[in-house]
């Protein structure tokens, strides 16, 4: 899998859990969407997990400075199950 | 109807939105559609698509403990308010609850909080010691532990009178000491278990406890732990537990103010027995222990009698014909059941909505405290297309499940197990042995006269405050205001020396009635304001009525009252007390929008003769 292909899948994940539509790309992050606060935060990380298949490891999401360095992150947790 | 079909409702402002929002939260299986429901709900208020009215004050909800208490708050909030109980939150600070309760200025106290949902720190829940060490130091510890626990919740009761949802503690799920762990009370395992058992005992009525030691065994002690969860956020469990947790305190809150079910209708065949006893006989249905099938009814029957045993009252509602629908009940060696255990017993040919409906005055119930168990779809539909007040259970296909099923359907959780609901099956039944002898007796004078009834009159107790704040909050017909009251409010009443709260119980020569009847009343000035005045329709027209008047009016002038004032609040069950005031020699004082106000000077009333030979007034001496 590569960036491109989970920012895909992300997409669809943020579309239900946004109610105003946002356009994802690998610069950006929660601080330049409104909604992105820490209640939608919640519920991203769990609907993540769960479509991805994937556990992610104590405190390394909150490293992640945007969208692409998450994507890359899934990306890692993928390879490592 | 989806969640994804229900954010279009949102994003178009339809006002479809509550309704679904409604069926969708109380289908919701797991934290993530809970969440996202209670998400959409906040977002549907920010948008100012608004629900429809309701008509409760918000409760007053606090929420402390030694966790982030973020986002179960957003959970609680959403189910409290979708259930018709909208709550107002203050929520505490991560792990600042000792210094919250503790504290005179505490912020907790300037919220005055109605209910208080305290989650003390399972961290601290921990023997200090060694392994090793004596068990009775060891026990010592852990009954210090809890006592520290209820120390704290009873404080904050003590400052608020709310009442107190306490959280007890999950137990480890890992195998840490192995099979060493159950063999001291210094293992994480036993401590926390003899903690939960003292907090659970040891807790006055003013608490209900959250049991999240049995939810994370419900749903798997793996499943319930989430180190991760409590390293980035403090987190008190895994979000599954969380959803527990949350859909437990809402349920805990919704039970203050409301009455269990009271009547548990029943089907027959292929429901308390396999097979159709009309078509196979008597020896031909399934049930005992002969077969796998024939012992699963049986057990159900066993569950259904212990279910008496708690004050259920039983009912059978079969398509039948009589005389073949009591034969088991009366020759089958295997049945559990027998002919007293049913206090009403309808086979025929009518529909089951006609006979439950004619079922509700037999008893003198209302509809919304029957429960109606069948295993035909068809007869289910029936009753809940007719008499939708009616709760029903539609059995699944395996009668393997039905104990489970019932056990699991959280209608008839007592709060307290008072002495009198076991004995309510014999009151029921001495009725029937009153109206007979009414029957023979000439006029009303004489048939009082001849049931020989003895009155016990008292001021709140503490030890009856479980009894009184049940019978305040399932009587019905008779209650003139139907207020309800909590038993930590029953308590506040007790404890405020301007108001009068008494109880009557009454006995005759059939049985015991028990506690039936509840005044409270506030002083105000030279006034007596009467608050409450409730009794339960089994003692209808026995001049408890009159009794209780003559202890208020003997009370109120005690206590130096110059009138009487009495309210009628009209409901949509309590039509009988609509003239009561007046009955009782009040006059008419106002029209109110919602209902009447009355009034009775006191210079000249005289107490009323009555049958009832009073052993016992309240406030007294005695």
């Amino acid at each position: 899998m590569v960036q491109t292909e989970v920012i895909a899948q992300l997409q669809t994940i943020f579309d239900s859990v946004f109610l105003d539509p946002v356009v994802l790309t690998p610069a950006i992050s929660a601080k330049d969407v409104p909604e992105w606060d820490s209640l939608t935060h919640i519920s991203l990380m769990v609907a993540v997990e769960k479509a991805f298949g994937v556990r992610f490891r104590v405190g390394e999401v909150e490293n992640t400075k945007n969208v692409g360095e998450f994507a890359d992150l899934i990306i890692k947790r993928k390879q490592q199950l | 109807m989806d969640i994804a079909a229900l954010k279009t409702l949102l994003l178009n402002g339809s006002p479809d939105f509550w309704p679904q929002l409604t069926a969708l939260t109380r289908r919701a299986g797991d934290f993530e559609e809970l969440f996202q429901l209670s998400t959409w709900r906040k977002k549907a208020l920010a948008r100012k698509l608004c629900p429809p009215a309701r008509p409760a004050p918000p409760l007053r909800l606090a929420i402390l403990g030694g966790y982030s208490l973020y986002p179960l708050h957003e959970l609680l909030e959403h189910l409290c308010a979708i259930q018709g109980t909208p709550a107002e939150l203050w929520l505490g600070d991560y792990d600042n609850y000792v210094a919250e309760i503790m504290a005179d200025d505490s912020e907790l106290y300037a919220f005055a909080p109605q209910v208080v949902l305290l989650l003390p720190a399972e961290n601290r829940c921990k023997y200090s010691g060694h392994l090793t060490d004596l068990r009775s130091a060891q026990q010592a510890e852990a009954t210090h532990t809890a006592e520290a626990v209820l120390d704290l919740a009873r404080q904050v009761n003590a400052r608020t009178g709310a009442e107190i949802i306490l959280t007890n503690f999950m137990l480890p799920a890992r195998h840490d000491l192995g099979a060493y762990r159950s063999r001291t009370l210094g293992s994480d395992w036993a401590f926390r278990q003899w903690v939960n058992l003292e907090l659970g005992l040891n807790a006055p009525a003013c608490m209900r406890i959250c049991d999240v030691a049995f939810l994370a065994s419900r749903i798997g002690g793996l499943k319930a732990a989430d180190a991760r969860g409590w390293y980035e956020t403090k987190q008190p469990g895994s979000p599954a537990l969380l959803f527990e947790i949350a859909r437990e305190a809402a349920n805990l809150i919704a039970s203050l103010k409301r009455a269990p079910k009271k009547v548990l209708v029943l089907d027959l065949d292929n429901t308390l027995w396999g097979g159709v006893v009309a078509d196979d006989g008597l020896e031909g249905i399934e049930l005992g222990d002969t077969s796998p099938r024939g012992e699963a009814f049986k057990a159900f029957q066993k569950y259904i009698a212990s279910l008496k045993q708690r004050g259920v009252l039983l009912a059978v509602c079969s398509k039948n014909d009589l005389a073949r629908a009591m034969e088991p009940f009366e020759k089958h060696p295997e049945m559990v059941l027998r002919l007293p255990d049913i206090v009403s017993f309808k086979a025929n040919w009518e529909p089951k909505s006609e006979n439950i409906r004619r079922m509700a005055p037999e008893l003198n119930l209302g509809l919304d405290s029957f429960v109606f168990v069948d295993d035909n779809p068809a007869e289910i539909d029936i009753v809940r297309q007719f008499v939708p007040e009616v709760t029903t259970i539609l059995l699944g296909p395996d009668p393997a499940e039905y104990v489970a099923q019932l056990q699991d359907c959280r209608l008839f959780e007592p709060d307290n197990i008072t002495a009198e609901d076991g004995e309510r099956t014999s009151h029921y039944r001495a009725e029937a042995g009153r109206k007979a002898l009414e029957a023979t007796v000439t006029d009303m004078d004489s048939y009082l006269e001849s049931l020989e009834m003895e009155g016990t009159l008292s001021e709140f107790t503490g030890v009856d405050a479980p009894r009184l704040s049940q019978l305040i909050n399932k009587s019905n017909q008779f209650n003139l205001t139907t207020r309800r009251r909590s038993e930590a409010e029953v308590l506040a009443v007790m404890n405020d020396p301007n108001f009068i709260g008494f109880s009557a119980r009454l006995k005759d020569r059939f049985g015991d009635h028990g506690l039936i009847s509840i005044v409270i009343g506030e002083k105000k000035g030279d006034t007596l304001k009467i608050d409450t005045w409730l009794m339960s329709c089994r003692v209808l027209k026995r001049q408890v009525e009159e009794i209780m008047l003559n202890e208020l009016v003997r009370l109120a002038k005690l206590r130096g009252c110059q009138r009487l004032e009495g309210v009628y609040l009209p409901t949509s069950k309590n039509e009988m007390v609509r003239d009561f005031y007046v009955r009782m020699g009040f006059v008419v004082t106002a029209e109110l929008e919602n209902g009447r106000e009355f009034e009775l000077p006191l210079a000249t009333i005289q107490p009323v003769q009555t049958k009832i030979k009073i052993t016992r007034q309240a406030y007294g001496p005695n």
